[in-house]
């Protein structure tokens, strides 16, 4: 049987409306989202800011819980209970491991002998390491302005692995070790060339 | 210049092990499945592996995994979740500094490191559905396949 397009529209139109009084049309109900990022707080108690971006435009995020759903088109942020947090992350909680810590260490002018505040320190920079998995340690010396470029480069670099050795020595156990020197070009304190800065005469130890 | 050479000959002295001169990172946690895979072949993964660019990280039902990053970002993983190191570059004397990661699914914690820091544009986390950027933070993403 071939109908004509008028009839095909009346019939189609009498099916829609005797769906339409069978049942009512169930109300929307939209799927959960499941997909969603949510900015958490720093360890220093600060907050960072997110960026998310997708076909549906770009949002910021820069409150502490807030989040966004990440289905294309969230645009609309949203405060994340702690309750799905914890749903949702407690493994991956679970999983962290320590965070990184780092030290800084001093130098009198020109040598590679600890000064002696800093000599103190070592005791705490080997409890650090102690219980964490795999510890990797990254020792990065710098000098002051006093002197040339290369030689600061070098001065830096015998800083770091002075330190380097003192921590071997005191028994810990390193799984991965990096010694670099940034020479004068990584200041603590910026200041013209050729001047003495006590604080610029260090070497940063980092225990992850 | 003199900087690479000599830091190239006190890794040398400092007797670091060949596989680790490469790494970007090192797992720090794991329990139940979880794997490491480096240029298309999965290696289960232990505590102290080295992590390199272009890895896939991968836990399976259960599984958890944690990663400490050179640049201090420490990230974990909880059970079904599939990350990949895009791109890390990480020296900061020169001013290279990107992160660039892809998350397939799962759920994730990330504490950001030295890289978001120093230079914030650089660290991008893609999803299925578009790219986080991220500014010095700590975040939590949860992605269901």
């Amino acid at each position: 049987m071939i109908l004509d397009l008028k009839t095909w529209i009346f019939v189609c139109a009498a099916l829609l409306v005797a769906a339409g009084c069978a049942t009512p049309p169930p109300p929307v109900v939209p799927p959960a989202p499941k997909s969603y990022v949510v900015l958490m707080d720093n360890q220093d108690g600060t907050v960072g800011q997110l960026s998310v971006s997708s076909t549906g435009g770009e949002i910021l995020l820069n409150k502490s819980h807030s989040g966004v759903d990440l289905d294309g088109t969230g645009t609309t942020p949203y405060t994340v209970d702690e309750s799905r947090i914890n749903r949702d992350f407690a493994e991956a909680f679970s999983a962290q491991p320590p965070l990184p810590v780092s030290f800084v260490l001093h130098y009198n002018i020109g040598d590679t002998v600890l000064t002696v505040e800093s000599q103190a320190m070592i005791p705490a920079i080997l409890e650090a390491a102690k219980n964490r998995p795999a510890p990797d340690v990254s020792v990065i010396g710098h000098t002051d302005t006093m002197g040339t470029v290369e030689a600061n480069e070098i001065l830096g670099l015998q800083r770091a692995k002075s330190v380097a050795e003192i921590i071997k020595n005191a028994g810990l156990n390193v799984h991965d070790l990096t010694i670099s020197s940034h020479g004068e070009k990584n200041l603590m304190v910026i200041t013209l060339d050729n001047t003495p800065e006590p604080k610029n005469r260090r070497v940063e130890i980092t225990i992850r | 210049m003199i900087h690479t050479t000599l830091m190239l000959i006190l890794m040398l002295l400092a007797g670091s092990p060949a596989w680790a001169q490469d790494a970007i990172g090192f797992v720090k946690t794991v329990s139940g499945s979880a794997e490491v895979i480096d240029t298309g072949k999965a290696v289960k993964a232990q505590v102290g592996m080295p992590i390199k660019t272009g890895n896939t990280l991968k836990t399976g039902p259960g599984g958890t995994l944690g990663i400490t990053f050179k640049d201090n970002t420490v990230m974990s993983f909880g059970p079904d979740t599939e990350l990949t190191v895009d791109e890390y570059l990480y020296a900061p004397e020169t001013d290279n500094l990107k992160f660039g990661t892809s998350v397939a699914k799962g759920s994730l914690q990330v504490v950001s490191g030295a890289i978001a820091k120093l230079k914030p544009k650089s660290v991008t986390m893609k999803t299925p559905t578009g790219t986080i950027g991220i500014r010095g933070t700590h975040y939590l993403v949860k992605i269901e396949p």
